[in-house]
């Protein structure tokens, strides 16, 4: 039985490998040198398709794909609806962070009690963070270049995922509070897993054992 | 430009080839029903709204949309599902059946929201019911029922999904959870969200908590009810639907492709017991689903032992082979009324007759045969 999983390009790619390796699965190319958005492996059977980060679950969900590894963040952001999410993968470890213009006072921000402007590309972690400390905010959708919004004006603050913390440094902002911790998740198409058991089955349990401590 | 034809999100029409499908597809399935012995009943397609939607059950109150009814002053809703219908049905109508009561229907429902991304808001709902008997008997007369009809259309390779949600709520009882936090575990564990669930159960005492990360791993074929013997704790909850499970691995064995998943709940809020589901290869979604829902008719007046199963013939149709029309016989409007008699014998005897006003093409009428006039009579030839 044939089996398509959907990644993405960059970190979450380079940090899977190891996983496929442990499945006895390696891809044919690089999606990092190669244009093609279909790219074979060693196994006849199995396929990858490289698709954006933010589409993984979508996939997946139509089940155009079987099986994904998406960010906690994304899969948030999706729903997680016709998903089985049975591992958390490890990988690609960051945090979800509220960031403000150095010098901005936060805190007496929140406690005024006046509505707070937030861009983010993660409005429903935004609106569910503040939601739950009480805070009325306006959310502005942004597709990236975040750091930027409270700079000229168009935010009081930033919810974003923060690695090393570098952009923000580099821009002025200062991490005020954190959200949630973000990794990778295997996401699993839910009729694919009672319809492809016998084929899954083996590759869940190959990541589950070279999941990183 | 005009934008009148646009139709609202998830809402289409069914065009003649599909409504073919659809029709014939329907008659097989209500024929199959009835020789099985179940009756049809036909639900009003809006009812108050309170009758519709029990109390607690969120999933299908988000679903159901309500209007105020300017002739009694009170909330209707259009039904989202026909179950709880028959329920009532069976509950107060036909109260005078004490024994066994079969009934079975077709007819469309409307979501408020689509229930998956390609689901159609205005489902056609088809589905049979089973009243007055708690033995498993019943829930295997049901599954052979949903997986002839599946069989029927042309849907032949099946996989059939049991789970069994009492022990789920047995599990959540003894551990004594919460309604809010039973709710958020029960989102979670359909979820197989094994990262969710650890924080979750955290703090929950033991043999529940290791009961409850057991569950998203016991899916599988049959040998899954024995790794679940071991791993959870010996409620008489957990006990009783093991027992049901391995009598539905014994009943079934061979018959159809099975596999059992603990952690699969997603049925309805009404359901109590046995859970099924099937599902096709190329389908992300199931095809059939059905399960047991002890004393739902309770808030009608009687509590009664229930089991059934439904399906959207709407969503089926697309896997189904499509049809042919039939093809017709033309009859030229210059020869009637000369040929009124002929042409209502014909039509009598189940042939198309399609009168043609323009001279148009054999393709254009779908007609392979022509009425002619014969000497003194008429007779048919071919057309092409």
């Amino acid at each position: 039985m044939t089996l398509t999983i959907a990644l993405s390009k960059g970190r979450i790619f380079e940090e899977t490998l190891p996983l496929l390796a442990a499945a006895g699965i390696t891809p044919a190319e690089n999606p990092e040198s190669s244009r093609k958005l279909i790219i074979d492996t060693n196994l006849p059977d199995v396929r990858l398709v490289i698709v954006r980060a933010s589409d993984v679950p979508t996939y997946v969900q139509y089940g155009a794909a079987d099986l994904g590894i998406a960010g906690r963040d994304v899969l948030i952001e999706h729903g997680g609806a016709g998903l089985y999410q049975p591992l958390d993968l490890n990988i690609a470890k960051c945090r979800m962070m509220v960031a403000v213009e150095n010098g901005f006072d936060y805190e007496a921000a929140v406690k005024q009690g006046a509505r707070l402007k937030v861009a983010t590309k993660y409005p429903r972690i935004a609106r569910e963070h503040f939601a739950a400390k009480g805070v009325h905010v306006d959310i502005i959708k942004l597709y990236g270049s975040m750091e930027l919004a409270p700079l000229v004006g168009l935010a009081d603050a930033i919810v974003d995922l923060v690695s090393t913390g570098g952009t923000l440094r580099a821009n002025n902002l200062v991490a005020v509070e954190h959200i949630l911790d973000i990794s990778s998740r295997l996401v699993v198409n839910q009729a694919a897993l009672k319809l492809k058991y016998a084929t899954i089955q083996p590759v869940l349990e190959a990541f589950a054992s070279a999941v990183p401590a | 430009m005009m934008r009148n034809w646009l139709l609202p999100e998830h809402i289409a029409d069914i065009l003649p080839a599909t409504a073919r499908q659809v029709e014939s597809a329907k008659a097989a399935m209500l024929e199959r029903f009835r020789t099985a012995g179940y009756e049809l009943v036909l639900p009003p397609l809006i009812e108050y709204a309170d009758s519709l939607v029990s109390e607690g059950d969120s999933a299908l109150d988000l679903k159901t949309f309500k209007l105020d009814d300017p002739f009694s002053g009170r909330q209707l809703g259009l039904r989202a599902d026909i179950t709880p219908q028959v329920a009532r049905i069976d509950a107060h109508l036909l109260a005078h059946r004490t024994g066994v009561t079969r009934l079975c229907y077709a007819g469309s429902v409307v979501h408020a929201r689509p229930a998956g991304l390609l689901s159609s808001r205005e489902p056609l709902q088809v589905g049979a019911e089973l009243y007055g008997y708690a033995g498993i008997e019943a829930d295997l007369e049901i599954i052979g029922l949903m997986l002839s009809t599946l069989r029927l259309v042309g849907v032949n390779a099946l996989r059939l999904d049991v789970g069994h949600i009492a022990i789920f709520r047995g599990l959540a009882a003894a551990a004594g959870l919460g309604s809010a936090q039973t709710a958020e575990l029960f989102a979670i564990l359909q979820a197989k969200d094994v990262g969710s669930l650890r924080l979750l159960v955290a703090d929950v005492a033991e043999p529940y908590r290791s009961a409850f990360l057991a569950l998203p791993e016991l899916y599988g074929p049959a040998s899954v009810l024995e790794r679940a013997r071991t791993r959870l704790p010996s409620l008489p909850e957990v006990e009783l639907g093991l027992m049901q499970l391995a009598a539905i691995a014994r009943h079934l064995e061979g018959q159809v492709e099975l596999s059992f998943d603990l952690a699969e709940l997603r049925g309805d809020y009404y359901h109590t017991g046995l859970m099924f589901a099937a599902y096709a290869p190329g389908w992300s979604e199931a095809l059939a689903r059905g399960g047991r829902y002890d004393n739902v008719g309770r808030r009608f007046g009687r509590a009664r032992p229930a089991t059934g199963f439904s399906l959207d013939l709407r969503d089926l149709v697309r896997i189904l082979p499509e049809r042919d029309p039939a093809r017709g016989i033309r009859v030229a409007a210059r020869h009637l009324p000369g040929a009124a008699a002929e042409v209502q014998r014909l039509r009598e005897a189940g042939e198309i007759v399609v009168i043609d006003y323009l001279a148009e093409s054999a393709g254009a009428l779908n007609c392979d045969r022509e009425l002619v006039p014969a000497g003194e009579g008429w007779q048919v030839i071919p057309f092409n």
